[in-house]
């Protein structure tokens, strides 16, 4: 059985077969001698396959509560990142090979691809913004109920609990309103503007044109559909077969494994991120040949599985900080709703608990939201310099 | 609830015991004007002595009273027409609502056993009524207004803002102090953020513009590319012209006491705008095949950009992200017009068109189309040095390599700038490829011609750009008219000089005496060699008007005399007029005559004779 312990091999002729052509068995044996590319050549694919293998199973490995969290993204953006050097270095240091036929056609598949993927950076951009909105609520609860750093230790009037219900009430809306279509949202958005007459529809209007205009369609075009677009990423993504192999001097392989890395990352995104017509169904078809399926898949069903959770089917973005964020607003909104004035002190109590909590997911996103924009940005941009740069050299 | 003109007639000072003369409770709705007044005072006398260790709420608990009617009578009604009715009304309700934020901040620094609880709890739910008031009525104005301009007859040169009128804006603003004051700044901040955006994005959909993804962009035609350029750069134009500036003087009227938060709210707006409208610009800059003439839309996208760039935006977080968006794009944009330009000195190079020479040594269609390209695009000369400047830095090059065929003594080529430099090595090459070109002719003669027709042609475009001018230098086309000459004498050698030795005085004699046959082979071979320089060179075209009467002058003046002596010295050797008629075919006056038809580009059959 071809294996996979090929990380830390000492014999790199005799494990040419199984480094480079991770096929069926039987297929091993007509494919034993060594390809002929230069043992540099070897070193550097076979370092590759590694990197990816080890930093998947990096973000594998955390326990379910870190899975989907806002660092846990920003650490698989940064995984990403670093694949897609690797990988440039690669063609970089095989400018010659990979300008021959049929590297020009895969490499050329793997650009499409990565094309594809801008659009969904510009829509996880627009989610973000949306996550940012929802914040700047969650951050008037907290000033309303004192959690926030200049609360003095004041018993909380009605007034203050208004407030809070209020926004509670807006950041439900707002929350439950992204399952819907950004067209639809903009459309409900303009007409009540126009209904909007005596003061008891005013409340309507007041929770519809909640300044949700940043909606999900602010980047990308009304019809864009996340679902589609994974799925055309991962449009005819196949293993390279072993002619393709030997043709390209195994160059095919990195190739096939940033497009899988690509379409896995942005997967990831579309699961953890608000954005529009989020669907997860994609084909995913990793061969467990490759030292980095085994992690991928298993991320792959977790994530899959955390999206069947009964109180996670509906929800508009998996990452965890907007679990969190539904969860606490909602049971502090229940909780506000309950309660009587004045307050009594074990109330008082567990209004406090509940605020506690909300803040810590609140200071949790402050600290991420922006990073992780800025790290969405900086996708976009190298995979653009990526294709500029590719044309002056190829 | 209307305040009489001078309500005070009761502790005016407002120094007295305590400060607060109770009225029956009965009679609050009595004499209102001056209650409100009285309820007022003792208040601010509350809030100033609030530290004085005993606090009498009564005072608070009457102004509460009041402070809920009022509320409650804005309430009443109608949205987006509370407020401006009357201009004082509005305003003691606002400070009202002031008042009532500094007692409550006040009444929560006391320890919670002071009895002031009750007091607290109404009092904030007087506050958050009156909030929710304030910020719908904000969110119907500046909603409102927005919609209600859609076929608004009134003339815009009145408005400052052209969607609301400046009664909407005062209250916006006294609505925002009053919110911010209160804390309720996120609340405000939200609602002007969502509100604003919803409108920008209503007038960029009037403009027509419609996102378009990076992965349909890639796909689409130059066409339809085109139709979108032109649109975006529209766009553009209006949002660096109008649509910022405009927006700006609006968060700064709005929130005109508070300046930072009016510019952070420009500043996210116009962020998010320009992340929108970035989206294209960054889809064009993926690899494509674009022709040279596509040089100048993207030279138009750049010159956007750094209209856009340009503007200050403000300090803040969101406006850096402005500006390094806007400048990676407008970078990217400016490589890429480096790549197409730079496209000319490759198809210069391989521009040698299946070998055959151009028809009659004529100025060749690459000469024509480089000289005119490198005029239109010096109409963008600023912008093209800036981008081939950055691209030089870019590239960390140090200045050019000087090219070989300029003398030390231009100093203005040492200090070339880039995009000179870049020019002078496209004429080098298009020079380059006419001597190539050249050497196709077999006929010698038609070669100079050629290199003269080409050569003439670049410097009458270069004298007619003084951008170009100045770029080359002046020694460059000192240089250029010095080689016009020369070709010109070597063409006159190469064609005439044989046709000047039949007409020679020498060897015509023999011993002496003048030979006859001697005679009649001269004027054969002059009729022969000239014949054909006419049949031949009739053919051949100088389109450069100017040129062609030099040519033709230089020849004549050269071949006129000469024959004119000849014939005048020799003919009378011929036995008779008519033996000499047959050898003597032309005539000086001819000769003068048929030069004149040299290069018309005639063909053969409309030689005359």
């Amino acid at each position: 059985m071809p294996s996979t312990d090929y990380q830390g091999s000492s014999s790199p002729l005799t494990n040419l077969g199984r480094s480079f052509l991770p096929l069926r068995r039987d297929q091993v044996h007509s494919m034993e001698s060594p390809i002929g590319g230069s043992p540099s050549n070897e070193a550097e694919l076979e370092s590759f396959q590694r990197q990816v293998a080890d930093r998947f199973h990096d973000l594998a490995s955390v326990p379910s509560d870190e899975l989907l969290s806002l660092p846990w993204v920003r650490k698989l953006i940064d995984a990403f990142l670093c694949c897609q050097e690797e990988f440039r270095v690669i063609l970089f240091n095989n400018r010659t090979p990979v300008k021959k036929p049929p590297m020009d056609r895969l490499i050329a598949d793997y650009n499409e691809r990565a094309v594809k993927a801008l659009d969904v950076c510009n829509a996880i951009r627009d989610g973000i913004e949306q996550i940012r909105q929802w914040q700047k609520l969650i951050e008037i609860v907290l000033c309303a109920l004192g959690g926030d750093n200049n609360s003095y230790q004041r018993s909380l009037g009605e007034g203050q609990f208004r407030r809070a219900r209020k926004a509670l009430v807006d950041l439900a809306i707002a929350m439950l309103d992204e399952k819907d279509s950004g067209q639809a949202l903009a459309h409900r958005n303009r007409s009540f503007g126009r209904h909007n007459n005596s003061s008891s529809h005013s409340k309507d209007h007041h929770h519809r044109s909640l300044g949700h205009f940043r909606s999900l369609s602010w980047s990308v075009s009304r019809s864009w559909s996340a679902a589609r677009q994974l799925q055309a990423i991962g449009n005819n993504l196949a293993v390279p077969r072993g002619n393709e192999v030997l043709a390209t001097n195994g160059l095919a392989m990195p190739v096939y494994t940033m497009g899988s890395v690509l379409l896995f990352v942005m997967w990831a995104l579309v699961a953890a991120i608000p954005c529009q017509d989020r669907g997860l169904q994609v084909h995913f078809n990793f061969p467990r040949q490759f030292p980095w399926a085994a992690p991928i898949i298993s991320l792959h069903e977790r994530i899959l599985e955390e999206s069947k959770k009964r109180d996670r089917k509906n929800a508009c973005g998996l990452l965890r900080e907007i679990y969190q964020m539904e969860k606490c607003s909602r049971l502090l909104g229940e909780l506000a709703d309950s309660v009587q004035f004045p307050l009594n002190e074990e109330k008082e109590k567990e209004v406090k608990q509940r605020v506690n909590e909300l803040k810590q997911v609140s200071d949790a996103m402050k600290e991420d939201l922006e990073p992780l924009e800025k790290q969405v940005r900086e996708v976009f941009h190298r995979i653009v310099r990526n294709r500029t740069e590719g044309l002056d050299s190829l | 609830m209307g305040k009489s003109q001078n309500g005070e007639n009761l502790g005016t000072d407002g120094v007295s015991d305590g400060g607060d003369e109770k009225n029956n409770p009965d009679e609050l709705s009595s004499e209102p004007c001056f209650k409100f007044d009285q309820i007022l005072k003792d208040v601010d006398q509350f809030i100033e002595k609030f530290d004085s260790g005993e606090n009498n709420f009564t005072c608070i608990d009457q102004f509460l009273e009041m402070v809920d009617s009022e509320i409650a009578a804005y309430e009443l009604r109608e949205a987006s027409a509370k407020f401006g009715l009357n201009m004082e009304e509005d305003a003691s309700f606002f400070e009202v609502v002031k008042r009532l934020s500094t007692i409550i901040r006040r009444l929560e620094e006391l320890p919670s056993d002071s009895g002031a609880a009750s007091c607290v709890n109404r009092a904030g739910s007087a506050h958050h009524r009156a909030m929710l008031l304030s910020e719908s009525e904000f969110r119907t104005l500046l909603d409102l207004n927005m919609d209600r301009n859609e076929g608004d007859p009134r003339s815009k040169t009145e408005e400052e803002f052209p969607y609301f009128s400046t009664e909407s804006i005062a209250i916006m603003n006294q609505i925002a102090s009053t919110m911010i004051f209160a804390g309720y700044e996120a609340e405000c901040c939200i609602a002007y953020s969502g509100l604003r955006l919803k409108a920008l994005d209503a007038e960029l959909s009037k403009l027509s513009f419609e996102n378009i993804n990076v992965d349909d962009a890639e796909r689409m035609s130059w066409e339809s590319l085109e139709v979108e350029i032109g649109n975006w750069i529209h766009i553009m134009r209006h949002c660096t012209n109008n649509l910022f500036s405009s927006e700006r003087m609006l968060c700064n009227s709005v929130f005109s006491e508070h300046p930072s938060i009016a510019q952070r709210l420009f500043c996210e707006l116009a962020t998010s705008l320009t992340m929108r409208l970035l989206n294209f610009p960054n889809a064009l800059v993926l690899p494509r095949q674009y022709s040279t003439e596509k040089l100048f839309k993207f030279l138009d996208i750049y010159e956007a950009l750094l209209d856009l760039n340009n503007m200050e935006i403000g300090n803040n977080l969101s406006a850096k992200e402005f500006v390094s968006e806007t400048s990676m794009v407008q970078c990217r944009i400016g490589e890429t017009a480096v790549s197409i330009f730079s496209q000319l000195e490759n198809s210069i190079e391989s521009d040698n068109a299946g070998r055959i020479p151009v028809a009659g040594g004529a100025v060749h269609p690459l000469t024509r189309y480089t000289m005119n390209y490198l005029k239109y695009a010096c109409e963008y000369k600023d912008t093209l040095e800036q981008v081939f400047q950055k691209h030089n830095e870019m590239e960390e090059l140090t200045v050019d390599k000087v090219p070989e065929n300029y003398t030390e003594k231009d100093d203005r080529c040492l200090q070339a700038s880039p995009f000179a430099l870049k020019l002078m090595k496209v004429m080098d090459l298009l020079d380059a490829n006419i001597e190539m070109k050249s050497k196709l002719y077999r006929s010698h003669s038609l070669r100079y011609i050629f290199l003269m027709n080409n050569g003439r042609y670049i410097l009458q475009k270069i004298k007619e750009s003084t951008d170009i001018y100045d770029m080359l230098g002046h020694s460059w086309s000192r240089k250029r008219t010095s080689e016009l000459r020369r070709y010109h004498k070597l063409y006159q050698r190469e064609t005439w000089s044989n046709v000047l030795q039949t007409i020679s005085h020498e060897g015509v004699q023999v011993n002496g005496k003048v030979s006859k046959t001697i005679l009649k082979e001269r004027f054969k071979n002059f009729n022969a060699l000239f014949d054909e320089i006419l049949k031949t060179q009739s053919t051949w075209v100088v389109s450069d008007g100017q040129l062609k009467s030099e040519l033709r002058v230089s020849i004549s003046s050269v071949m006129i005399p000469a024959y004119r002596s000849f014939v005048g010295r020799f003919q009378s050797y011929f036995d008779n007029s008519k033996q000499a008629g047959k050898y003597i075919k032309y005539q000086p006056e001819d000769i003068e005559e048929l030069i004149e038809q040299l290069f018309e580009g005639n063909t053969t059959s409309m030689v005359r004779r």
